[in-house]
């Protein structure tokens, strides 16, 4: 893909004088440190000025510190040391109010919308100031800023029923209701296709021409280099370097974001075989009781990888909970081999051979509260050798969790330590080692690397083409566009709860996969 | 090599200290209280231990006072393990009585017949365990309602049954008949009313330790209580875990509440349980749901409810002292870990 | 043929009975719009019912008892607030631990006050207070102006709640913590003070609950006086959805099961027997345990209701 900068050359000669107490400077960090409860380092002596009017670009990965700077910046956090300056004043934000007072205000990645309300309940949420509700005047706001922006919004519709894109743009309609100066959008195009990257941008342009200063924070070098006008990168909690844009470019911006350098990846493609699962005609409902996935057919080949690639909320998850019997299948079936596995206990399936590494690890994939050992033991506890007739063997479960922490460099202090003293890569790890360990004919994958740093994510990767070249088939579900082609063998595109497109890795069309994403086709 | 370590985890040193922590701190409340009432705290504690353990006749009153309580805190700990709150063990407690008693009755003596008793005793209180069982895993209705409110029917019910159909003819009161004497649990103290009931209650404290640490049973109840996501993912079936559990402390319950009847009361009467179901509630927590601390927190309610009664005509302390205390205890167990937190944060605890 | 003024009067008593339920289940409507599972609102009633009969015997005022009443009920639900709210722990275990707390409390003090922990009766009692004019209407005179003030408070309060909850910014603040209150402290709301002020009018609602049982009902205090209404309570919430008007209907459904079960001998004469008339003392719980059944499956009430709120990551 092309990189077009779409920033301004007014920027790049603007010579700043660097004090906190800049006018200049819409926001100034000083020396901004930040330690968790449980001694991760978030930040340490963050400095850094975001100008006037600018969208400023904070780049680094996944767990570089960005996000816990922002939230330090909108008063969710508290800083431990350093000073925070606005329009050049020190300032002290205790907590979001005192952020929405000076006009500052943040999209989280996880959308800070209550879904049972509707559009026009949420805005009034923040907009209330009387005791009594003024429906009409919050009406006539979201009118205003709607026309503004070009934004169609229906204040009547449910949180709930929207699409997560339209959601993201009720959070900055919130935000522009709220008159706020400076936005700050951490990763906003993770729930965004890339034509729909493309509008949401002219947005970000349009916005930033109305006078806003808007604070991206990506770990996207591209999408950096694109739009913004300044960049700075992070990494372990430290500015590396603020730079303009146009000075950029993505070698310099690789070599600042990961230290030293990563060996390049040599993946090779799979040679699949005999198709082992098969979904036919697979219907599901979420949660809320509609039909999530409505006639989905799919296969998935031993030693293949195959990638599902698809806006949030299009059934991904449904699918998964049904293969793994973990939902209800309302019609059609999965086979596996040529045995029929739908509506299985979760237990049967397992023992079938499909393996799952779930999303959401810290609630479904570990017990926080148990040892590494026994959580290595979850899904073979009624087996021998960790039981026999009912009766656990605590020193085969040891030893089983001693094998797979050397095995998969795990780092724990002790097989029976609590999960919860591991860190997030750490657990993610031992998720992945017990599924790997299972000897399963299939792997769901379910957003294996999300929120993991860029040597961790390699990890996981290597490990999932190694079970692949063992002859594995594997189900790869990822909001990670670069992720999905990376590894894919094919990918399948998912839009409201059916497959509407494949596509071989060689061939891929971009544009296409987008407008197949969006269910334009 | 993973040779049985003898050194204390630090979550047991943890639970340890708070345990003691709340004890110490009710302890404190209650000297508090006995101030107001011009009685010498020190003094009321020390006629509290002398009336719980003075002489082997008032030990042996307080072992056998600790039995009901042990038995229905050991079935509580496993449901509460697995975080399914049965605060209906008093109403279990009675029917499993009222049914054992009218089997005892109905059989006849004989040594059969104590075996049955205690057989049916404990499977009423799984019984009436078993309807909010039920509308937990199949209804998804909150057990701690669906208990509380079946005590009232329990409780009511069996007082018809001994204001009515089973009333002793020969009593004043609303009582059941008594049961058969070679029906009556056997006193393994000559001298005292120390009865086989004690030896029961107290060999289930390894076999409940056993089930929960040793079998994929226990090992499914503290998934399913800590995290039961990740027990559905692990392919356990949650409600059938969820299920058994509350059944199990409704078991214990039932057979707490026959037990009383075969040791000590020998018939069923409206004051067989001066709140047993609802005490085992405060001893598991008490007690970190570990049978070993529940044994030692039954220990301990007993003699606080022994040694208060020799407080009531010693020193004029109403026996409700023991109510208090309990509820005492009940928040201090609940406060005690953000505070073991706050300690360790300021340095003066290091665990 | 049933006698057409014991119905009247059977209508008239479920008002009565269902006065202590309706207040109890306003009160915890608003904590489990504010997403706080309250097991402990039995205890909070308890003690309305203790410090509301001490205040009236002590000081020879039954308003003073009134307002000692308000002022147990309240802080019993702030205890209650400082354990979920200010600790982070476990809404029902604290609930249970109030509960146990309360009930030590007044067994305790009750005996210490009274000799054999039997509590004499009041001189007077808040009785039916008549609105004019409309309490000589035929039925309903008798039935819905011939109560007592508790009564009226309990009726006046259903719409006033629901506007509260629906029509003003507290309550769609409150009700967004009920759903999520992490992201409503992103949104910048108080959710500690939001919570207090739930927990707040819970604890007037409920002390006037207890309170009335023994300053306008009974006329003496009893430690099992509040028998399973704070949990009955409970019961209604669920049944009503979280909505006042669901809270009143539910306490009607209650406050007949408790008149019938009283009056079922003045009804059905052919019923009437000692034997029946104690078996009938369990049918309210019967029938909550029904309707639980019936109407309490698949309901999903406020999303965040009876979860910690968690700390700081």
């Amino acid at each position: 893909m092309a990189i077009t900068p779409l920033s301004s050359p007014f920027f790049e000669k603007r010579e700043v004088n660097s004090t906190p107490q800049n006018e200049e400077y819409a926001i100034f960090l000083k020396n901004i440190s930040k330690t968790f409860p449980n001694g991760t380092v978030a930040n340490q002596d963050v400095t850094l000025g975001i100008l006037r009017g600018e969208v400023h670009a904070i780049l680094g990965e996944n767990g570089a510190g960005k996000t816990t700077l922002m939230r330090i910046i909108s008063g969710i956090l508290k800083p431990d040391k350093g000073e925070i300056f606005i329009d050049g004043k020190p300032v002290k934000i205790r907590d979001p109010r005192d952020a929405s007072r000076l006009g500052i205000g943040m999209v989280h990645q996880h959308f800070t919308l209550i879904p049972e309300f509707t559009v026009r309940e949420n805005i009034a949420l923040v907009l209330a100031t009387s005791p009594w509700l003024d429906l009409k005047k919050v009406d006539e706001k979201i009118a205003a800023v709607s026309k503004d922006m070009g934004l169609e919004i229906d204040p009547e519709s449910k949180i709930e029923s929207l699409p997560v894109g339209k959601r993201q743009l009720v959070e900055i309609l919130r935000l522009l209701c709220q008159d706020v100066r400076i936005l700050m959008l951490d990763e906003p195009t993770s729930v965004l296709t890339p034509i729909e990257v493309d509008s949401f941008f002219k947005m970000i342009m349009n916005l930033k021409s109305s006078g806003k200063t808007v604070v991206l924070i990506t770990h996207k070098m591209k999408e950096a280099l694109q739009i913004s006008d300044r960049i700075t990168v992070l990494r372990g909690g430290r500015v590396i370097r603020t730079i303009p844009t146009s000075d950029a470019n993505e070698a310099l911006l690789a070599s600042l974001v990961v230290e030293g350098m990563l060996p390049a990846p040599t993946l090779v493609r799979g040679t699949p075989g005999d198709i082992i699962l098969k979904v036919e005609s697979l219907k599901v409902k979420d949660d809320r009781g509609r039909i999530a996935v409505d006639g989905l057919n799919l296969t998935v080949r031993s030693g293949e990888i195959v990638g599902i690639a698809g806006v949030a909320g299009n059934g991904q998850k449904e699918l998964v909970e049904a293969i793994t019997g973990l939902r209800k299948v309302e019609s059609g079936a999965v086979k596996l081999l040529s045995q029929d596995i739908t509506n299985k206990p979760t237990r049967f399936i397992i023992e079938k051979g499909i393996s799952y590494i779930p999303e959401d690890r810290m609630h479904r994939g570990v017990v926080l509260t148990m040892g590494v050992h026994e959580n290595l033991a979850l899904k073979c506890i009624e087996k021998p050798p960790m039981s026999k007739s009912k009766i656990i063997d605590r020193r085969s479960m040891v030893k089983n969790a001693e094998s797979l922490i050397s095995k998969f460099s795990i780092k724990a202090s002790d097989p029976c330590t609590s999960v919860e003293n591991l860190s997030g890569g750490n657990i993610q790890k031992l998720i992945v080692a017990r599924e790997l360990s299972n000897g399963g004919l299939v792997l769901i994958a379910e957003q294996p690397t999300a929120g993991l740093d860029i040597k961790a994510s390699e990890a996981v990767h290597q490990k999932l083409v190694e079970l692949r070249s063992m002859g594995v088939g594997i189900l790869l579900v990822s909001s990670d566009l670069d992720e999905i082609m990376k590894l894919s063998d094919r990918i399948c595109v998912i839009f409201g709860g059916k497959i509407v497109g494949e596509f071989m890795p060689e061939n891929l069309d971009v544009e296409r996969l987008s407008r197949l994403m969006l269910g334009a086709e | 090599m993973v040779e049985r370590q003898l050194t204390i985890s630090r979550g047991t040193k943890r639970s340890i200290v708070k345990a003691l922590l709340s004890v110490v701190l009710t302890l404190a409340v209650t000297s508090v209280v006995f101030l107001i009432n011009n009685v010498n705290p020190i003094l009321a504690f020390i006629y509290m231990f002398q009336g719980a353990f003075g002489d082997i006749n008032l030990a042996s009153e307080t072992m056998i006072r600790m039995t009901p309580i042990l038995i229905v805190s050991l079935g509580l700990a496993v449901s509460f393990k697995c975080k399914i709150w049965n605060i209906g063990a008093e109403g279990q407690l009675y029917i499993g009585a009222m049914l054992g008693t009218i089997a005892a009755i109905g059989i006849g003596g004989g040594p059969l017949s104590l075996l049955a008793a205690l057989v049916v005793g404990a499977v009423g209180g799984l019984l009436w365990a078993a309807g909010p069982a039920l509308m937990k895993v199949k209804l998804g209705i909150n057990e701690v309602i669906t208990t509380f409110l079946m005590n009232f029917v329990g409780i009511y019910l069996v007082q018809w049954m001994i204001s009515y159909p089973f009333r002793s003819p020969d009593t004043y009161f609303p009582e059941s008949s008594a049961i058969p004497s070679s029906s009556a649990l056997a006193v393994i103290l000559p001298g005292t009313r120390l009865h086989l009931g004690v030896a029961l209650a107290l060999a289930l404290v390894p076999l409940v330790y056993f089930l929960l640490e040793r079998t994929t049973f226990g090992y499914k109840v503290k998934v399913v209580g800590e995290n039961p996501e990740a027990a559905r993912y692990g392919g356990m079936e949650i409600g059938k875990v969820i299920f058994v559990s509350l059944v199990f402390s409704g078991l214990l319950a039932g057979l707490a509440g026959i037990t009383e009847v075969m040791g000590i009361q020998f018939r069923v009467r409206g004051s067989l349980s001066p709140g047993y179901g609802y005490t085992g509630i405060v001893v598991a927590l008490l007690g970190n749901n570990n049978p070993i601390g529940v044994a030692l927190a039954s220990l301990f309610l007993a003699a606080i409810m022994n040694g208060s009664s020799t407080l009531a005509w010693t020193m004029n302390i109403p026996m409700g002292i023991v109510d208090l205390m309990q509820g005492l205890l009940f928040i201090f167990v609940l406060a005690s870990e953000p505070l073991v937190r706050f300690l360790e944060r300021r340095g003066v605890l290091k665990l | 043929m049933i006698e057409f003024l014991a119905l009247t009067g059977l209508a008239a008593a479920t008002l009565r009975v269902a006065a202590p339920l309706l207040l109890a289940s306003l009160g915890e409507t608003i904590a489990e719009r504010g997403g706080m599972l309250n097991l402990g609102l039995q205890g909070a009633m308890l003690v309305g019912a203790f410090s509301g009969f001490m205040g009236a015997y002590f000081a020879g005022s039954l308003w003073i008892g009134l307002i000692s009443a308000i002022i147990g009920g309240i802080l019993t639900t702030l205890l209650f607030g400082i354990l979920v709210i200010n600790l982070d722990l476990d809404q029902v275990v604290s609930g249970l631990a109030i509960n146990l707390l309360a009930s030590g409390l007044t067994l305790y003090f009750t005996r210490v006050l009274f000799t054999g922990g039997v509590s004499p009766y009041l001189g007077e009692l808040f009785g039916p207070m008549p609105i004019p004019f409309l309490c000589n209407m035929p039925v309903l005179g008798e039935v819905l102006f011939t109560q007592t003030g508790f009564v009226y408070l309990g009726l006046v309060s259903v719409p006033l709640i629901y506007v509260l909850l629906t029509k003003t910014s507290f309550g769609l603040r409150l009700r967004s913590i009920g759903e999520d209150p992490v992201i409503a402290s992103y949104l910048g709301i108080n959710v500690v003070k939001m919570r207090y002020a739930a927990l707040l009018a819970e604890g007037i609602l409920a002390g006037l609950a207890g309170g009335l049982l023994t300053i306008s009902m009974f006329n003496t205090f009893d430690p099992r006086i509040v028998a399973a209404r704070g949990f009955v309570a409970v019961s209604i919430v669920i049944l009503g959805r979280w909505n006042p008007w669901g809270a009143l209907a539910g306490s009607l459904l209650f406050g007949f099961t408790e008149a019938l079960s009283l009056r079922i001998g003045i009804i059905f004469p052919e019923l009437s027997g000692a034997s029946i008339n104690q078996l009938f003392a369990l049918l309210p719980y019967l029938v909550a345990l029904v309707a639980l059944v019936v109407g309490g499956r698949g309901v999903r009430g406020p999303a965040s209701l009876g979860k910690r709120i968690g700390r700081e990551r």
